[in-house]
């Protein structure tokens, strides 16, 4: 019993060696190219000046501030969150990957990936929308947590999504058409909660905790579902 | 197949009953009558998207008979996408008479386009991996976690925000009294619409279940 | 204890969509064996390597790897080396960081003794986007061979290789093919010379 849990912890540890090692080498790929975080930082910022630069004087309701931060967001990490997957499959590296380590694993580094790339397009969005529009959340802590909790949600549902569409022969054009209607419900919560924060609302922890069971519940079926994916089984 | 085949009997039997048998609603008149299809129709959409996403798991566990089974999910879908349009259809003409617009954005309308847009993106997934062996691995998997997604959408979503559509009408009319004669027919509608789903379904599983041995008979 | 690995195929065939590549193909290989797969181009040399690296699954038929008699049902790939030249390596990272990260292993020198037995030595930083095909195929086959696995297959491996860069390989290949089952895909007789018993793909379909 005692053999079989220490084999367990044992068994865990070398995973996560192999995920650490995994995700190393898709920071060092991901900085020696810099290809998609430069592109969506890039979009990020263009789109920000652009809405700031001719809405700026207008008095927007909250609402529409949300939908627009939310819109701005989803369309520049959308980009790099299939590319991740589509990177392997363009570059014919798939059979080296799956040949060295486990569908598993490759999904938790991917996963964690597009997660920290999320965090870093949101980070830079957020701050760079409220300074241009001249607006500040009542509750700030309600706002971030609706962005962190927003970006946690849709990061683990691109990830499935990204990895299903590199598979395919017409890739990032059949990412929109796939990902709408499931990213939707994300969306649409993540909107109004940002919207409320904005407006002062008192804040929703049933609709924070709905965004996050949702990740969790998208995160365990596709860490289940992956190897389908990845692999004729 | 006779249990399926009864639709030749009770489909007459129903359209008979919901236009002639029912008396019309007392607020909608005749128009009310479109109710038996429309209901009847949107839970055929449902059931042929949950048959399809079950089928898809017993395919990833089985991993067999793969051809047929990636079939009977793929026709399951494909009927479902049909009476996904018909519900659309039949639903914007009720609105139309009962609150004089086509469409409102309602909650129930909400979730019915978004079923109608996973349907379509499975078909586009499907047909973007015609060169990929493992089709019906990758096409399986985007139907099972749509079937996780699809109750966030059509139950949570709608009970989480009733603020943002103040008066639900269908809400409203689900509450009127529907008489006994009404519920019947009702019933009777739903059970006719199932059964006709069950016979369409079994047809173009036997005649995927055809292509499938011609092919393989082909080569050989 | 000794690892003891069999790979058991019986009645193996492939098709893509509606096109067969092979089919009825049997053979049994054991560590200590060399095994051959020949056949001209397009006969189905690479899939059947993927195939058996698990890579791929056979339309029909069984494919059986078993180590000391029991089957392999998990993990397959820990038991695996693997070079082709559908594996492309990650032209980002260096030669040392593209080895290191096939190397499974805990002694790390290791990754430079192989590094400078395959004649990599003054390369090992350079990006594997800038090598030659030659250093590419040399840096595959270190991958392949870099944590002395029980299975070695390598689909074309002498392709693009210089006579240094052939006599370093075949030496490898003597020298692990006491232990280890090694399979090997070409249509170079050289090669084929290494190897023991193998098919013809070519006799098989017709």
């Amino acid at each position: 019993m005692i053999r079989r849990s220490l084999n367990f912890v044992i068994r865990g540890l070398i995973l996560q060696n192999r995920i650490v090692k995994l995700l190393k080498k898709d920071f060092y790929i991901e900085f020696r190219s810099r290809a998609s975080i430069n592109i969506s930082l890039a979009f990020a910022g263009i789109t920000t000046l652009s809405v700031s630069l001719t809405s700026a004087t207008m008095n927007l309701p909250f609402r529409v501030h949300s939908i627009l931060i939310w819109v701005i967001i989803f369309f520049s990490a959308m980009n790099s969150l299939s590319h991740i997957f589509i990177r392997e499959e363009e570059e014919g590296t798939s059979i080296f990957l799956s040949i060295h380590s486990e569908a598993e694993e490759i999904y938790i580094a991917k996963l964690l990936f597009n997660f920290i790339l999320f965090i870093v397009i949101t980070v830079v969005v957020t701050p760079l929308y409220l300074f241009f529009m001249q607006i500040w959340p009542e509750n700030f802590i309600f706002f971030a947590s609706s962005v962190f909790c927003g970006s946690t949600a849709l990061s683990s549902i691109t990830t499935t999504l990204g990895a299903i569409v590199a598979k395919t022969s017409m890739r990032s054009s059949l990412f929109t058409v796939i990902s709408f209607p499931l990213t939707i419900p994300v969306l649409w919560i993540s909107i109004n909660l940002t919207a409320s924060s904005l407006e002062g609302g008192s804040v929703d922890l049933l609709n924070l905790l709905f965004l996050l069971a949702f990740s969790g519940v998208i995160v365990s079926f596709s860490y289940l579902l992956f190897k389908f994916i990845w692999m004729e089984q | 197949m006779f249990l399926y085949r009864l639709v030749y009997v009770l489909m007459p039997i129903g359209i008979f009953l919901s236009l002639l048998w029912v008396p019309p609603a007392n607020i909608l008149g005749d128009a009310s009558r479109i109710l038996y299809f429309h209901v009847p129709v949107a839970w055929v959409s449902f059931l042929a998207f949950l048959v399809a996403g079950l089928h898809s798991i017993a395919l990833l566990i089985k991993k067999s008979e793969i051809l047929y089974r990636e079939a009977m999910a793929y026709n399951s879908a494909a009927i479902g996408m049909v009476f996904t349009v018909l519900t659309v259809i039949t639903g914007s003409i009720w609105a139309k008479v009962s609150w004089g617009h086509f469409w409102n954005w309602d909650p129930r309308e909400t979730s019915i386009v978004i079923l109608m847009l996973i349907y379509i993106a499975y078909f586009s997934l499907f047909s973007a991996l015609k060169s990929n062996p493992n089709r019906w691995g990758i096409s399986s998997v985007y139907l099972i976690i749509s079937m996780i997604i699809a109750p966030f959408l059509i139950f949570i979503v709608p009970r989480v925000y009733p603020s943002l559509h103040p008066d639900t009408i269908i809400n409203q009319d689900k509450k009127i009294h529907l008489e006994a004669s009404m519920r019947i027919t009702l019933f009777f509608l739903v059970v006719t619409f199932t059964l006709l789903y069950g016979y369409i379904y079994k047809i173009t599983n036997k005649l995927s279940l055809i292509i499938i041995k011609l092919r393989s008979s082909h080569d050989i | 204890m000794h690892e003891r690995y069999l790979i058991e195929a019986s009645n193996l065939s492939r098709r893509f969509g509606k096109s067969r590549i092979f089919r009825g193909i049997s053979f049994s290989v054991e560590s200590g064996e060399c095994f051959f797969i020949t056949g001209p181009n397009g006969s189905g040399k690479s899939t059947l390597v993927q195939i058996i690296a698990g890579l791929q699954k056979p339309s029909e038929g069984k494919l059986a790897i078993k180590l000391n008699g029991k089957e392999i049902l998990e993990s397959l790939w820990r038991h695996i080396g693997f070079a082709s030249p559908a594996m492309n390596l990650y032209e980002r990272l260096t030669v040392y960081e593209n080895a290191s990260f096939a190397f499974r292993g805990k002694d790390k020198s290791l990754i430079n003794h192989y590094i400078s037995l395959f004649g990599l030595g003054k390369h090992k930083d350079k990006e594997a986007r800038i090598l030659s095909s030659g250093l590419r195929q040399r840096l595959r086959l270190i991958t392949a061979m870099i944590n002395s696995p029980g299975i070695v297959l390598l689909d074309e491996p002498g392709s693009n290789l210089d006579v240094e860069g052939k006599d370093v390989l075949f030496r490898e290949i003597e020298k692990i093919k006491k232990e280890s089952l090694v399979i090997i895909a070409s249509n170079d007789p050289e090669e084929l010379k290494l190897c023991h018993k193998g098919i013809d793909l070519a006799k098989q379909n017709s």
